[in-house]
């Protein structure tokens, strides 16, 4: 079912809205040079609506070597170790209720099982710290110091990997659901190779990505900024471009909405930051930041039932304790425990056009 | 029975085709005129419930066996009901993960067996665990009454006669076997019934009398009342801007609103009523209200009633919450807060038996919901999942919302006044909740919490209006 606010919503108004930003006609991308080192979007202004979420930052290579040990093993496996088909009684609050009761109260005892953290040299992300640590990695193209210690809890756990349920799903969830829409704008910027000032507004937007006929999403199509529901989404920050690769300063907090099996949950990344390389049509990189451990963790549950987390082999008891343990930022004032765990998430973006509220 | 005799029923007993047409006219005329009344800080928050009198919803007069009856509930509109008033309900089979629950027409399952272990149909666990307070687990038909026809009983209608396994002679309603709740005390209860999608439950309804509305349109329930809808599923609108039977929705309105009409064919039936918008083109009014469609609309959806002076048609509303709870907007729509604005949530629990007998009440085992709420502690519980605490001298004027003791380290009822029991809200005769990481109005971290997105053993937002999840 497309439940979508559809794009009809505000259609009548919208060559009116477009006309008034100077912009080309509805439903056409702007066609510049893009081989044009200077090229600038029309009053300086372009956004970008996220449609394909690759990963939580999973760096995978062919032979796996990211996972030395192996992948782990998820709710089902756990539970015949624990209570095998021996012939003996038990009962449901031992078993299944007691399993249940660890992912709804989850703790940082030792895990029964052993946890396969990802390992190696590289992954991707972004030094949101501005250190480099010895538990810190580096990107393919070189930087140090990249903050995702989210790769090591999800990285070897099957849901998460390209070959996953996640892989495979989220990134259609993403394009389908409307609750998942979230929109960058980027104002003031006076080329899309260099500027050295830009301001990066963020959205939850309402409408439905312009889908060509092979199931890719295309330029030019336009997302209203949801001003009833999505106030609390907005958000805003600085940013610059070098060498058409957009590198913001830290959002204080960015709330992205994650709607899975049924009703939304919302994800929040803290000194989040975007590194996402531009073209006129399209945006490409990671959103980093530090990602709330109890926010996270139970958005995670509550948009995957064990059933459903159990095709990917991803236990949430386990990987709560492996959360809390690599938790990298954000200690708590009083225990000093960090509550926030540095993360990335791989994303690709479409251009769009931004209709502000006053212009709907 | 005409309309003075009426007076001497209870509400439920009267003829809805005969309630008094003063009343409809001062609803029609405050439905039109006024506002929605503000709930919270945010203005973009509206009260679902304007400040209307209620009338109930009409039914279609159909034939039915002696010593039955229709009532209308204040949650699920007209239902059937017994000689007492109880409320009827099937249990229509479903699939679940591992298999089907449930009763297939003309075959009742629902029997004496007491099952002590769970079924496997909760998948990824196995079958085999012994059930919860097994010693004293009910069967299904402790709490799920039969409905017996005597040996005289005829069919009428769509009612018939199935033979149980046990000899018993069982009414049915569209094949499926009839039962009561032992939740249900009074006329007008649905304690039996469920609140919201079914989730990966096999649940029992209760069985609805049609509504008196034509066929292109149909009733929805939600829990703000029962919505109109067109027969194929989009939101039914009236505006404030119109007079009882007269549109003034013309030129520019009709880009964004299109009205209902009505085919040559269709004739005024109940409170629905055609008037003549220009010379052969007939459009559909309720209670004397023009109805719309709101154009481009996805279908099931409230958008409409973000515009000025639109409003969602309601056939009747739920009764209003008691004026400890407020409404806020959230990031998905409208939902039911306590006075501080903090999301109420609703427990939903269906044990793993075949008899998928509901744990969801203070009667039932509450190890179930001390799973999800607290690891199974009940102190945690208390901290994670508080009730919402109402007045000692709270009343409620419905059968809906009502008040209970309990005591919260068994999460059972309690005497009033037991040392250590609290006096809280209830909805269907099951306490509501809030959740410790919600901090700010419209948050709602704990929706969908539990097992099976909350359906089977969890809790769910009390959702107004969902414009993204399944709440709505």
């Amino acid at each position: 079912m497309n439940n979508d606010r559809n794009s009809s919503f505000g259609r009548a108004a919208l060559p009116a809205v477009l006309g008034a930003l100077l912009l080309p006609a509805a439903g056409a991308a702007p066609r510049p040079d893009v081989s044009a080192k200077d090229w600038a979007p029309p009053n300086g202004r372009i956004g970008y609506v996220l449609w394909h979420e690759v990963s939580w930052g999973l760096r995978e290579t062919p032979n796996k070597e990211e996972c030395p040990n192996g992948f782990n093993i998820g709710p089902r496996e756990q539970f015949a170790e624990l209570y095998p088909k021996d012939g003996k009684k038990r009962t449901l609050e031992e078993t299944q209720l007691k399993r249940e009761a660890e992912i709804w109260m989850p703790n940082t005892s030792p895990d029964e099982f052993p946890f396969h953290e990802a390992t190696g040299k590289y992954a991707i992300g972004v030094n949101l710290d501005g250190k480099v640590s010895p538990e810190d990695f580096e990107s393919d193209d070189g930087r140090k110091g990249i903050d995702n210690q989210l790769f090591r809890v999800v990285g070897c756990i099957r849901n998460y990997r390209l070959e996953g349920e996640l892989g495979i799903i989220t990134t259609k969830w993403r394009a389908q659901k409307p609750f998942n829409r979230v929109t960058f704008e980027l104002t003031g910027v006076d080329s899309i190779r260099n500027d050295p000032d830009v301001t990066v507004s963020y959205y939850r937007t309402l409408d439905n990505l312009l889908a060509g006929p092979t199931g890719n999403y295309l330029p030019g199509g336009s997302q209203r900024v949801d001003a009833k529901w999505g106030k609390r989404f907005m958000a805003t920050a600085k940013g610059r471009i070098v060498d058409g690769v957009l590198e913001t300063e830290p959002f204080k907090q960015l709330l992205v909405p994650e709607d899975g099996m049924g009703d939304p949950a919302i994800n929040i990344f803290k000194s989040a930051q975007l590194r996402l390389k531009l073209t006129p049509e399209s945006a490409e990189g990671v959103l980093a930041g530090f990602l709330d451990v109890e926010q996270w963790y139970y958005a995670m549950n509550t948009s995957w039932a064990t059933h459903h987390a159990a095709y990917g082999q991803a236990s949430a008891a386990s990987m709560y304790k492996a959360l809390r343990r690599l938790a990298d930022g954000y200690p708590d004032p009083e225990t000093g425990e960090n509550t926030a765990i540095s993360g990335a998430m791989d994303i690709k973006l479409v251009q769009v056009y931004v209709i502000h509220p006053e212009q709907q | 029975m005409g309309r003075e005799e009426q007076h001497d029923l209870e509400p439920f007993q009267r003829d809805p085709c005969l309630i008094n047409k003063n009343l409809i006219m001062s609803l029609v005329s405050l439905c039109l005129a006024a506002g929605s009344l503000p709930a919270s800080a945010d203005s973009s928050v509206t009260f679902p419930w304007p400040d209307i009198p209620h009338v109930p919803e009409q039914y279609e007069p159909v034939p039915m066996p002696p010593g039955f009856k229709v009532v209308v509930t204040g949650q699920e509109g007209p239902v059937f009901a017994d000689h007492r008033g109880h409320t009827l309900y099937t249990w229509p089979v479903r699939q679940l993960r591992n298999g089907p629950v449930g009763e297939r027409k003309g075959q009742p399952s629902c029997d004496a067996t007491k099952y002590t272990v769970n079924s496997g149909l909760m998948s990824p666990y196995p079958p085999g665990f012994e059930l919860p307070e097994v010693a004293t687990r009910p069967s299904c038909i402790d709490v799920w009454n039969i409905v017996v026809a005597p040996k005289d009983a005829k069919p009428v209608g769509k009612w018939t006669i199935v033979q149980r396994k046990d000899g018993i002679s069982q009414w049915a309603y569209d094949g499926y076997a009839l039962y009561t709740s032992v939740l249900d005390t009074q006329p007008g209860e649905v304690n039996g019934g469920h609140s919201g999608p079914s989730g990966e439950v096999g649940v029992r309804r209760p069985v609805e009398a049609p509504s008196m509305v034509p066929p292109q349109f149909q009733v929805a329930t939600n829990l703000a009342g029962r919505m109109l809808m067109t027969s194929d599923n989009y939101s039914v609108y009236a505006s404030r801007n119109d007079k009882p039977d007269k549109s003034n929705c013309t030129a520019k309105c009709l880009e964004e609103w299109k009205p209902i009409v009505a085919p040559a064919y269709a004739k005024p039936r109940g409170e629905f009523g055609i008037i003549e918008r220009s010379a052969g083109i007939r459009q559909w009014t309720f209670r004397k209200q023009p109805l719309y469609t709101h154009i481009g609309e996805p279908f099931a959806k409230m958008y409409g009633a973000d515009s000025p002076g639109w409003y969602n048609v309601f056939t009747q509303y739920t009764p209003k919450p008691p004026a400890d709870f407020t409404v806020q907007a959230s990031p998905t729509g409208l939902v039911l807060a306590d006075r501080n604005g903090k999301t109420v949530y609703m427990f939903n629990c269906a044990d793993d038996a075949l008899d998928q007998l509901a744990c969801d009440h203070p009667d039932s085992p509450q190890v179930y919901r001390f799973t999800v709420c607290g690891g199974g502690d009940p102190k945690q519980c208390l901290k994670r999942f508080p009730y919402v605490i109402a007045a000692k001298d709270a009343k409620s004027d419905n059968l809906l919302w009502t008040t209970m003791w309990i005591d919260p380290m068994t999460g059972k009822k309690a005497k009033a006044g037991q040392a250590g029991a609290l006096h809280v809200w209830a909805y269907r005769g099951r306490p509501v909740y809030t959740h410790y990481r919600d901090k700010a109005p419209g948050d709602m971290t704990a929706d969908q919490w539990g097992e099976f997105y909350g359906y089977r053993n969890g809790y769910k937002a009390f959702w107004l209006r969902s414009d993204f999840g399944r709440g709505g």
